[in-house]
């Protein structure tokens, strides 16, 4: 379980480094989440 | 039990991962000059102030959406928009939707405070946004909101309007 929360901890850690600094990272998250959002809404 | 603790956990975990995404790209987006897609941006920074007469408001009707700035708060978002009968139109829908009112905090904070700045093609323009509750002058604004975005899921009316689902606001000009 401690390798398990290590990963996750690794992967918010580089999954929050990519959407600052990896170009259209940051778009394809906001296209994505207004997708999901847009469904939610209506 | 301790079964199900542990799966509780490890879908916690992993759900971590898309939300850290989510947040960090909406944090991001507040400090950029403008809004992309869904996320509220900073203020609007760049582009000329427009000065003088008021334009001929029919080139928005070519321009799928705009960038708006509340003056309280400076936080900015894209929106749809169409010009009518001379007149500059903006609106918001899912308003009566639970997730939407969650979502949709601009339109009630334009109520409180209707300042704003909108940036067009590059040029912002100074605004105040007057809510459009009841009346004939609806009619007209749906039927042009709807041949500009036909490809809405449910047809925009004036009684749609009137009932509170979409919140409508003309966009005046305002000084300095």
């Amino acid at each position: 379980m401690k390798l398990f929360y290590r990963a996750c901890a690794t992967a918010v850690l580089l999954t929050v480094l990519a959407v600052l600094f990896a170009p259209g990272v940051d778009d394809f998250v906001e296209q994505t989440f207004q997708r999901y959002l847009g469904r939610a809404a209506s | 039990m301790k079964h199900l603790f542990r799966a509780i956990t490890i879908l916690l975990c992993l759900t971590m991962i898309p939300v850290s995404a989510i947040a960090t790209a909406a944090i991001k987006q507040r400090f950029a000059d403008g809004p992309n897609r869904v996320f509220s941006g900073g203020p609007l920074v760049s582009g000329e102030l427009h000065r003088g007469a008021e334009p001929d408001w029919q080139f928005v009707n070519a321009i799928p959406t705009i960038e708006m700035q509340l003056e309280d708060p400076s936080t900015s978002r894209r929106i749809w928009t169409v010009e009518h009968d001379g007149r500059l139109y903006v609106w918001s829908g899912y308003m009566r939707s639970a997730v939407g009112r969650l979502w949709k905090q601009w339109p009630v904070q334009a109520e409180r405070n209707g300042n704003a700045i909108f940036r067009i093609e590059g040029t912002r323009y100074l605004r105040h946004l007057e809510r459009i509750q009841t009346g004939e002058a609806l009619e007209g604004i749906a039927a042009a909101i709807s041949a500009k975005y036909p490809s809405r899921p449910t047809p925009l009316t004036r009684a749609v309007i009137e009932r509170g689902d979409v919140w409508v606001f003309e966009a005046r000009a305002r000084q300095p």
